[in-house]
């Protein structure tokens, strides 16, 4: 297992998240991130192909409560994970590898940390079963 | 005379239910079996396998298969219907989608054979005996189908030209698609013989679900007492109405119960488990963490509820150990 070495997608807020950053110089550092306009875009069957694709662990990085600029969908988002936890733990796959984090952080420095962080968390759990 | 068209009704892990159903034709069953030879159904007439093999290749014009997949013989049978047929209509929601014995994919073949031949309260089974694929008897050697590790559907086992879901399909369904068969009249390949808009667009109820859906916690319909006229999500229970197929004529909804799925997600849908879970999220009314969880911990058996008919053909399929 040493040489394990966790797929991560992240997928993030455009409005939330490294908007201030220099881009190219972000995904240098981050592999497989994906800014999007409002985290309550990603839906529970995404995070699923993302598994099925080969994504050992999803990051998704929204708003803070109450800060979406659309109506509520970082909050959509979080209640989607949480109820896509129960049916990933129903069939043996660990909820840890969906994660939501609501913050505010426009010029992305806090990314490669939770990313590098997350990933820590995966390596613990091995290489996604989805076969 | 020209011959009639040969049709062969199968069973594979099925209730029984399914060719019960095809009975329940009642008087339409005798135009059926007037105008087609049906040279195979071992729910009602004996015809063994060996009688098939002899067939020539593609001489059925219709194979209807209903049940599940899960053990050697029903891979055999199921197999050898496909190279005797023209065409295959996988029948039932456990044919198309696992159905409700596809929730045993949330268990391992080694719980379940621990549980059904040692741990239940009821077994008695000192010498620990566990079903073998061969067993010698008094010289002789016994043989069973071999169990597999998961429940599958239909068409992850062999091609299927066309699928009508239900649990079981409804008579009106059964009927137009059999006439469709006998007339040519049929859709692309791959087609579902069944509406693709959702039950809701046809449900009596839908004119009093209200614009916002805003529940707190689900409750399951045991607990409340149910109007038998208002939208079930107005009543705080969840119905899976609203992700489903119609077409079943909503059997469920009349009898006051919400609907559980069996017609398998709305057309252009794969997971109906992953769909749900966004319609949901968007209905519950929580903000908070401590609410959204309390919530979410609140609903009994989510995985089961959302994927009772389907687990076998959703991404995730089954249990992993
Ligand atoms: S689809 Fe329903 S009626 Fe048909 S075999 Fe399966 S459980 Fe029985
Ligand atoms: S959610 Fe259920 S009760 Fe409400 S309209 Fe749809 S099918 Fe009918």
């Amino acid at each position: 297992m040493s040489d394990f070495e966790p797929k991560l997608v992240c997928f993030s807020c455009r409005f939330g998240w490294g908007y201030l950053a220099d881009q190219h110089a972000l995904s240098a550092q981050i592999k497989n991130w994906i800014p999007i306009i409002c985290s309550g875009k990603v839906d529970a069957i995404q995070v699923l192909d993302a598994f099925k694709h080969g994504a050992d662990g999803v990051l998704i990085l929204g708003c803070p409560a109450g800060e979406c600029h659309y109506q509520d969908g970082n909050e959509e988002s979080k209640k989607r994970v949480l109820l896509l936890q129960k049916l990933l733990d129903a069939c043996g796959i660990e909820p840890a590898r969906v994660r939501m984090e609501m913050s505010l952080d426009p010029e992305g420095k806090k990314i490669p940390g939770l990313v590098k962080n997350m990933t820590e968390t995966i390596r613990k759990l091995g290489p996604v079963k989805m076969s | 005379m020209v011959a009639k068209p040969k049709v062969a009704i199968a069973w594979l892990g099925s209730c029984g239910g399914c060719d019960e159903a095809v009975v329940d034709l009642n008087e339409a069953l005798l135009d059926v079996t007037n105008a087609v030879d049906v040279i195979f159904w071992p729910v009602a007439l004996d015809f063994k396998y060996h009688h098939l093999e002899k067939m020539t290749d593609g001489d059925i014009v219709l194979s209807i298969i209903n049940g599940h997949v899960r053990n050697s013989e029903q891979e055999e049978v199921a197999k050898l219907l496909r190279k005797k047929s023209k065409l295959v209509l996988s029948f039932g929601s456990c044919a198309c989608f696992g159905g409700t014995p596809g929730m045993a994919n949330f268990r391992t073949k080694e719980d379940i054979f621990n549980w059904v031949y040692r741990d239940a309260p009821t077994v008695v089974n000192p010498q620990g005996n566990y079903p073998q694929v061969k067993t010698k008897v008094d010289g002789k050697e016994l043989t069973l189908p071999a169990f597999y590790e998961q429940v599958y559907a239909l068409n992850q086992i062999i091609d299927v030209d066309y699928y009508l879901p239900g649990c079981p399909p409804p008579p009106d369904l059964i009927a137009n698609a059999v006439n469709a068969v006998l007339q040519g009249k049929l859709p692309p390949k791959g087609s579902t013989l069944a509406p693709h808009k959702a039950l809701c667009d046809s449900c009596k109820r839908n004119k009093t679900k209200p614009q916002k859906i805003a529940i707190k916690e689900l409750k399951r319909i045991h607990e409340i007492e149910a109007s038998p006229d208002i939208c079930f999500l107005a009543q705080g229970v969840l119905c899976l109405g609203l992700a489903t197929r119609d077409g079943c004529g909503a059997v469920c909804i009349e009898t006051n119960i919400p609907c559980r799925g069996c017609f398998g997600p709305v057309e252009g849908v794969k997971d109906a488990g992953a769909k749900t879970i966004a319609a949901l999220a968007s209905m519950l009314d929580v903000h908070s963490d401590d609410e959204m969880e309390k919530a979410v911990n609140s609903i009994d058996d989510l995985a089961g509820y959302l994927y009772r008919f389907s687990l076998p053909v959703s991404t995730l399929k089954k249990r992993r150990v």
